[in-house]
């Protein structure tokens, strides 16, 4: 596997978003924009364009359906780094967020010094 | 192999500071069910709504600056605090367990992928 190709991977996976769907499609097995976008406040075509990017990353795997296009997780070299790296990266995404909530709630609630 | 995020939280650092190593602020963002002494070689055990549980030693810990905690399946994860102008900028960096604790871990949420 070439530099240029493990650059690719984690730059498309840099993303907060791309490794939500990355790990969006690894629960569902496949899933088509459409569904994907579905339980996002995002456009289909946005998430469609997410979806191509990480395609060409070699991320996932698309398969054409009547006129929609199914992608999958692609198994490879990278999968089991990969996995660990989206899993957990989209665990601390959620956990700062709430504790980013928390802290703010804590500090409206208390007069500033 | 390591994860890196940075956020910036809108409260001082002594604030942030007691989410970090107070078992009830604990509960509140990291997981659900928080045990921790927290000192130098103090024990601490997290439990998570899916049935996940990890145990850790803390490595290090500088109040209001640096908490380091060591996995009882390898790796550790390293939580830094830093003022900065608009609040506390917290830094995470967790490293991959053992590799094959990982994959054990994540077999079944990839299952159906491989």
């Amino acid at each position: 596997m070439g530099r240029g190709r493990v650059d690719d991977v984690f730059a498309a996976l840099g993303d907060p978003a791309r490794r939500a769907l990355v790990r969006a499609i690894a629960e569902r097995g496949d899933a088509t924009a459409t569904e994907l976008a579905a339980g996002l406040p995002v456009t289909r075509q946005a998430v469609a364009k997410q979806l191509a990017l990480l395609g060409e990353a070699g991320l996932l795997r698309a398969t054409r359906s009547g006129r929609e296009t199914r992608y999958a997780v692609t198994p490879g070299p990278l999968h089991d780094a990969v996995a660990w790296m989206v899993e957990v990266g989209a665990e601390w995404d959620e956990r700062l967020a709430k504790l980013r909530g928390t802290a703010a709630r804590r500090s409206s609630r208390r007069p500033r010094a | 192999m390591e994860v890196e995020r940075e956020i910036t939280v809108p409260s001082g650092p002594d604030e942030v500071w007691d989410s970090l190593t107070e078992a009830e602020r604990l509960e509140e963002w990291f997981a659900n069910e928080v045990e921790l002494d927290p000192r130098e070689g103090g024990r601490g055990v997290f439990r998570w709504a899916d049935g996940d549980e990890r145990a850790a030693t803390v490595r290090e810990l500088e109040p209001e600056r640096r908490i380091v905690l060591d996995w009882d399946d390898g790796g550790y994860v390293s939580i830094e605090l830093e003022t900065v102008e608009d609040g506390t900028r917290v830094r995470v960096v967790e490293t991959a367990p053992d590799f094959a604790s990982a994959l054990e871990l994540h077999a079944c949420a990839w299952a159906a992928v491989a």
